[in-house]
């Protein structure tokens, strides 16, 4: 008698799926569906529209699609949304990691408080954001008449477009320090002050490397929202073409004047740096990871 | 360096941490706070280093007023119970950093910060390990690394937060008993913080029991364990049987029942503590107590009874050496050979 044994690739194919599925307790068709609608759902939402947008930018050539982005109008909006970005993103630096460290390191009355403020900007419409501006600065608002007085244009000029896009993109640095200082403690300043170290090197030498790759993930989240900001910096601006329009304000008006293509290739600039910060995000948030090795107690 | 610590007073909203202390601690000595979670031992240790501030109350080295200089500059080694290593920085840069930080015109050359480095790291007989970083090491490397990059400095004080209290009981008793010999060697006045009493019993030439922010009481590891000042000291160190009693015209009453033991200076409700071993068993009329054996079970050189007191049935436990043994059922005496009666029954 002569024993056959079979071992075709399919058996053990099955017995695989059949392991599998003893794992994984969803059938294939659930999974299938589930996979599905999220492929779709970017797809729709994510991937077609980062191509059209390309594709519309660059529907006339690459010739028209440079000298949409040399015109002085778009040329001045980049200036000033790079402009804009390094002030607030400077001021939102230290602002952020000062609010953390009080935060984080030290026990006050009213924390509490000092928190929830921090979050207003993400919980506000930006369009009040930038109404607020207008009622402190505006003719008619609080400082308006001392401002008229002195000669001082901050509505409709570029401070108020820097001053919005800070309000607007405070909680970023400060939200992403927080938990990580209040996760370290402040036993190794403790130890750094004990052992002889000034308050300021203290900051320098143990802090700051200890928070640097947060810092750094805040910083760019920040960047992309303040170069993206659209509502408060619309309500302050003004829209004087070529003096206060950011690229977000000035895409919005090619389109309205049916200048597709321009209006097309400015936002392909906004959504390369979209791109640009995913991909950094990404290999931030992996250097963060790496740089909190669990603590074996 | 000796230290002094005169009424001291920390309150943290309505919990009082400290409540008016009193320490002084003598020049090389190596002492032990020991008290329960929220004694107030910490707070009190981190009031030396400067690392807080009290309400009000002094604190003098040397007669010197700490209080009016900063931690960095009272040249005291601290050593945190997590270690607190700066977690990007190498074992060699962490013990160097105290050296690195001194002003410019008392710092130590390079070479001869390196020197000294390897001193401290041969000291903790860690050398081998300079250019690793602290998540590479065990917990109680990283302990020996903080202590040596506290020495770093030749503090005049060394303090130690729950020195050993993150670390496994193998790994504690050699660190104990490594802590003993280094103080001898460097002879550097010491203080530790500990709720583990056996951890201040073994180590310290001196233990300081607190409790709800006050001293309780300071004396040799012997004294405490022997001579308790208070009835909180008492259960906290070493097990004791407790148990509550009434004193009356110097006559001792466990509930209905008079004892044949002497009341001391207590009267009115009272406890009554006796260590586990110092309960004299006997053949039933020749002791204080009367009761049942309930349960017997033996380790090594003694035999651990569950005795059911006569009465109200009250289950005490208690050690007798092994040359008599109990069985369950027996009836015996018990009488304390040593015993304290404090009053209050709270």
């Amino acid at each position: 008698m002569t024993i056959t044994i079979i071992n075709s690739p399919v058996t053990v194919e099955r017995a695989q799926s059949v392991a599998r599925q003893d794992l994984h307790t969803e059938p294939w068709l659930v999974r299938g569906i589930i996979i599905g609608v999220a492929v779709m759902f970017l797809t729709v939402f994510v991937v077609l529209p980062l191509i059209l947008v390309f594709s519309e930018a660059l529907s006339k050539g690459v010739g028209f699609y440079l000298s949409a982005l040399a015109d002085s109008e778009a040329l001045s909006a980049i200036w000033l949304t790079l402009i804009t970005a390094v002030i607030s993103v400077s001021l939102n630096l230290v602002f952020g990691v000062a609010a953390a460290w009080a935060v984080a390191k030290f026990e006050f009355r009213g924390k509490t408080l000092l928190v929830t403020l921090i979050d207003l900007p993400f919980s506000v419409s930006p369009v009040i954001s930038g109404l607020v501006f207008v009622l402190l600065f505006g003719a008619q608002g609080f400082f308006g008449p001392w401002l008229m007085a002195h000669g001082i244009n901050i509505l409709f000029a570029v401070p108020a477009i820097v001053l919005a896009t800070t309000f607007v993109t405070f909680p970023f640095v400060a939200r992403e320090l927080i938990p990580l200082m209040q996760e370290q403690g402040s036993q190794e300043e403790e130890a750094a002050i004990s052992l002889g170290a000034s308050g300021w090197r203290t900051f320098i030498v143990v802090t700051l490397p200890n928070i640097k790759w947060g810092l750094l993930y805040g910083v760019l989240l920040c960047n992309a929202r303040a170069m993206g900001e659209f509502g408060a910096v619309s309500v302050v601006s003004g829209h004087i073409r070529g003096e206060t329009n950011t690229m977000p304000l000035l895409v919005e008006i090619l389109y309205n004047e049916y200048q597709l293509v321009a209006s097309f290739a400015i936002a392909s600039l906004l959504a390369l740096l979209a791109l640009l910060t995913l991909i950094a995000k990404t290999i931030l948030e992996g250097q963060i990871e790496e740089g909190q090795l669990p603590r074996d107690d | 360096m000796t230290i002094e610590v005169r009424n001291i007073v920390k309150q943290y909203g309505a919990f009082k941490a400290l409540d008016n202390v009193d320490l002084r601690v003598a020049d090389g000595e190596l002492l032990a706070l020991l008290g329960p979670s929220g004694s107030g031992k910490t707070s009190l240790l981190r009031i030396i280093a400067g690392l807080d501030w009290p309400d009000s109350g002094e604190v003098s080295f040397d007669g010197e007023n700490a209080l009016a200089r900063g931690a960095g500059e009272r040249h005291v080694g601290f050593v945190f119970q997590h270690y607190a290593l700066f977690r990007h920085m190498s074992v060699f840069e962490n013990v160097a950093f105290g050296l690195r930080v001194q002003p410019r015109a008392v710092r130590k050359s390079e070479a001869q910060i390196r020197a000294r480095v390897k001193e401290l790291l041969d000291l903790v007989q860690l050398d081998w390990l300079a250019n690793r970083y602290p998540s590479q090491l065990s917990g109680g490397q990283r302990q020996r690394i903080a202590l040596a990059r506290a020495l770093a400095i030749e503090p005049r004080i060394l303090l130690l937060d729950e020195p050993f209290g993150a670390l496994d009981a193998k790994v504690r008793k050699e660190l104990r008993q490594w802590l003993r010999t280094l103080h001898e060697e460097i002879h550097v006045t010491s203080i530790f913080v500990t709720h583990d009493q056996e951890e201040a019993l073994e180590v310290a030439n001196r233990v300081v029991v607190m409790d709800r922010g006050k001293i309780e009481q300071i004396g040799t590891p012997g004294d405490v364990y022997d001579n308790p000042a208070t009835a909180f000291v008492h259960s906290f160190i070493g097990e004791s049987i407790v148990l509550p009693v009434d004193v009356s015209d110097g006559q001792v009453k466990l509930g209905h029942r008079p004892l044949n033991i002497d009341a001391g200076s207590a009267s009115g409700p009272s406890k009554l503590f006796v260590r586990r071993h110092d309960m004299q068993i006997g053949p039933l009329g020749e002791g204080a107590l009367e009761g049942t054996v309930r349960r017997v079970r033996t380790f090594g050189p003694i035999q651990r009874a569950d005795i059911a007191l006569s009465g109200d049935d009250t289950l005490v436990e208690i050690d007798a050496p092994r040359d008599r043994p109990l069985t369950t059922g027996d009836a015996i005496s018990l009488q304390p050979r040593r015993y304290r009666i404090f009053a209050g029954q709270e």
